[in-house]
C-alpha cells in the first residue's frame, strides 16, 4: 500500500496533514519549552529534524539486521547518539544558543516525533521514502515551533528574530514568554486550526449535499417532465 | 539461542559503534567546549574590572576569586564570582572589587532564571550600572521607590525587588567572604 | 535547610510540568480521572527517586571518573528504559495489588522526558547523592500534583459546554496555562 504513494507526498503530509504539533500533537515538551523566541525554535527545529533525518536513514537501512525483540533499545541508542553529537557540536560551535536550549538539547532523545517515525515508518519503508518522510515531519516541526516562537516573541518582547517590529508604544505582554503563555499560546493555535479544518469539512459537505440535491431535482424535475410529456 | 545471539550481537556492534563515533566527535568538540568556556570567563573577568591586562586565579581561598593586575603587574583588585538564591531559583553573579574591597568595579550577571520581563531586569545596564564605583562599607542597602541618597545605596527595580534584593544580597555576602579572607591573609 | 529549599523549588516553585514542560504527553494523555492520575503520578514518583540514585552513582562513580561524560545521554536513557522493566518485574513479583494499579502506566514512564530531563538536571547541577534523592521526591511530588489537579479540573470539564474544536488538547492546554499562572504565584517562596 505505502508503496504506492507519491514520493511528494511522503514529504508534504508532514508539512499540514499530519503535523507532528498540530495534527498529532506529538513531542509537546521542546515545543512549549523553547518557544520563548523564534530563533530558539529555529534551533531546536534544526537539530530535532537532524536527528529524525539521520536516524530515520541508518534505521531504514539496517531494519533487516535488527531482530524485532530489541529494536527499540536500538532505535534508543541511535537515536542518543545522534543526539549526542548535536549537542556537542552546538556546545562546540554556538555557545550561546546552547545555553539557552538549555538541557532541551539531550530531550529530544525522548520526543515522541522521533522513536513515533522510526516505528512508523523507518522500520517499513525504503531509505529513500524514510528521509523524504523525516524531512517532511522535521519541516512540519519547524513550521510549528517558528510561528509559535513568532508570535510569542513578537507580542512579548516587541520583536521578531531579535529586529524590533512592534513599537515602543506597545506595551509587551510580559505573560507571552512566561510559562504560562506558551501553554495558551499553543492551545489557542490548536483549538483556530481545529475549528478551520471542521469548517472546511462542513463546507466541503454541504457543497457535496447542494451537489446530491441538485442532481436529484434535475432528475425528478426530468421525471416530472417525462410524466407531463405523457 | 540464535536469536538471543543474534541481539546480543546487533546491541553490542550497535553500541561500540556509537561509543566509538562518540569519542572521537568528543575529542573534537572538548577542546573547542572549554575554549569556550575559559573566553567566557575571561570576558565576564575583564568587564568587571574594565582596567585590567591579566588575572590569575586565587587558590587557597575556597571560592572562585581572580586576582586582577594592570600593565606591569600592577594589583588592580578582585573579580569575585559568587552565587545565592533569587526569586525563582540560583543567581550566578561576577562582581569587580577594589583592592582594599571598598568599591566595587562592576557587576555582571552570569546565570538567573528570574521572571522573564521583570526579574530579569537585573540583568540590564540601568540596573547593573548602579554597581558602578559603588560604596561597600558597612554593607550595600536596596532603596524603593526613591532616588538613591548615599554612595551605598542601590534603587530597587519596580515590580522586581526581591530580584533586586537577591543580587544585592548575594554581593553583600560575597564581600563579607572576601574581608574574611583578606583578614586571614589568604588573597 | 537547603534540602528544603530543593524540595519546594522542584514540586513547586519550578514544577517540572507547569515551569520546565517536562512529561507533558502523560500530562494531557492521562489527566482524565483523579484516581488514575493519582496512580501514574505514584508510579512516576517511584521511577524517578529510583532513577535519581542509580544516575547519580553512574554519573559520579563511572562517567566522571573515565572522563565518558560525553555518553551520559546514551547511558541515562538505557539505565531508564531497564529501570522501567525491572520496577515492573519487581512489582510484579512483590505485590499483585501494587502491580494492576501501577501496571499499565510503567511502560509509559520510559518515554516520559520528565525522567530524563531529572537524571540531566543532576549532573548539570552537580548535586551532591541526598539532594539527588530531595530532589527525585520534589520532582515526583510536583508531577503527582499537577498531574492530580489538572485531573480534577477535567473531570469538572466533562460537564461545561467547550466549543466543539477546542475539546481535547486544545482546552487541557489552556487550562494547563492558567494553572501554571497560578503556580507562578509559588515563586517568592524560595
Amino acid at each position: 500500500m505505502a508503496k504506492h504513494t507519491p514520493l511528494s507526498k511522503e514529504f508534504l503530509k508532514g508539512l499540514w496533514e499530519q503535523n507532528p504539533i498540530f495534527k498529532q500533537v506529538l513531542g509537546m515538551c521542546p515545543t512549549l519549552a523553547v518557544t520563548v523566541s523564534a530563533i530558539n525554535g529555529i534551533a531546536m527545529a534544526l537539530a530535532t529534524t537532524f536527528v529524525l533525518v539521520m536516524a530515520s536513514m541508518l534505521i531504514s537501512i539496517i531494519r533487516k539486521l535488527i531482530p524485532n525483540q530489541v529494536r527499540i533499545a536500538a532505535y534508543i541508542v541511535i537515536i542518543a547518539t545522534f543526539v549526542t553529537i548535536v549537542d556537542l557540536v552546538m556546545k562546540a560551535r554556538f555557545p550561546v544558543l546552547s545555553k539557552a536550549l538549555g538541557p532541551f538539547i539531550p530531550l529530544i532523545v525522548v520526543n515522541c516525533i522521533i522513536l513515533g517515525r522510526q516505528e512508523a515508518f523507518a522500520s517499513k519503508n525504503t531509505v529513500f521514502r524514510s528521509i523524504l518522510d523525516a524531512l517532511g515531519m522535521g519541516s512540519g516541526f519547524f513550521i510549528a515551533l517558528i510561528t509559535l516562537g513568532g508570535i510569542r516573541e513578537i507580542i512579548g518582547s516587541r520583536t521578531f528574530l531579535s529586529y524590533q517590529v512592534l513599537p515602543n508604544a506597545f506595551e509587551p505582554w510580559l505573560i507571552m514568554i512566561l510559562p504560562a503563555g506558551a501553554f495558551l499560546t499553543l492551545g489557542l493555535m490548536l483549538g483556530f486550526i481545529n475549528m478551520y479544518t471542521d469548517r472546511k469539512k462542513n463546507l466541503e459537505k454541504e457543497s457535496l449535499i447542494d451537489q446530491y440535491r441538485n442532481k436529484t431535482k434535475s432528475e425528478s424535475a426530468g421525471t416530472v417532465a417525462a410524466q407531463e410529456g405523457i | 539461542m540464535n536469536t538471543v545471539v543474534k541481539m546480543i550481537l546487533t546491541l553490542s556492534s550497535i553500541g561500540v559503534i556509537s561509543g566509538g563515533l562518540l569519542s572521537r566527535v568528543n575529542n573534537w568538540a572538548s577542546p573547542l567546549i572549554a575554549a569556550n568556556l575559559k573566553a567566557q570567563t575571561e570576558e565576564a573577568i575583564f568587564n568587571v574590572q574594565p582596567a585590567a591586562k591579566t588575572y590569575e586565579l586565587v587558590k587557597a581561598s575556597g571560592v572562585e576569586v581572580y586576582k586582577v593586575f594592570g600593565d606591569d603587574k600592577i594589583p588592580l583588585g578582585y573579580s569575585l564570582v559568587y552565587s545565592g538564591n533569587g526569586f525563582q531559583g540560583k543567581i550566578r553573579l561576577m562582581v569587580g572589587l577594589s583592592p582594599d574591597l571598598e568599591k566595587i568595579t562592576a557587576l555582571e550577571i552570569l546565570e538567573q532564571i528570574e521572571t522573564p520581563g521583570l526579574g530579569t531586569k537585573v540583568t540590564e545596564d540601568h540596573f547593573r550600572n548602579q554597581f558602578k564605583k559603588l560604596e561597600t562599607s558597612p554593607m550595600i542597602i536596596l532603596v524603593k521607590g526613591v532616588e538613591p541618597s548615599k554612595p551605598n545605596e542601590i534603587q530597587a527595580i519596580t515590580g522586581a525587588t526581591i530580584s533586586s534584593k537577591s543580587v544585592v544580597a548575594i554581593v553583600d555576602d560575597g564581600i563579607s567572604i572576601m574581608r574574611e579572607l583578606k583578614k586571614e591573609g589568604k588573597i | 535547610m537547603e534540602l528544603f529549599i530543593i524540595f519546594i523549588s522542584a514540586a513547586i516553585v519550578n514544577n517540572f510540568v507547569l515551569a520546565y514542560f517536562l512529561g507533558i504527553c502523560p500530562f494531557i494523555g492521562v489527566s482524565n480521572k483523579t484516581s488514575s492520575a493519582v496512580s501514574m503520578g505514584m508510579a512516576t514518583t517511584f521511577v524517578m527517586v529510583i532513577t535519581a540514585i542509580v544516575s547519580w552513582l553512574l554519573y559520579n562513580l563511572l562517567l566522571v571518573p573515565y572522563k565518558l561524560e560525553f555518553l551520559q545521554i546514551p547511558s541515562f536513557i538505557l539505565v531508564i528504559a531497564s529501570l522501567v522493566q525491572f520496577v515492573e518485574m519487581v512489582i510484579k513479583k512483590v505485590s499483585q495489588p501494587l502491580y494492576r494499579a501501577l501496571g499499565i502506566f510503567l511502560p509509559l514512564i520510559t518515554t516520559n522526558c520528565a525522567i530524563l530531563g531529572l537524571a540531566l538536571f543532576i549532573s548539570m547541577r552537580e548535586y551532591t547523592f541526598i539532594q539527588s534523592i530531595v530532589f527525585g521526591v520534589g520532582a515526583g511530588a510536583g508531577f503527582t500534583l499537577a498531574l492530580t489537579i489538572m485531573a480534577g479540573i477535567r473531570e469538572e470539564l466533562e460537564l461545561s459546554d467547550v466549543p466543539v474544536s477546542f475539546r481535547g488538547a486544545p482546552i487541557t492546554l489552556i487550562v494547563a496555562g492558567i494553572l501554571a499562572l497560578a503556580f507562578m504565584g509559588f515563586a517568592g517562596m524560595i
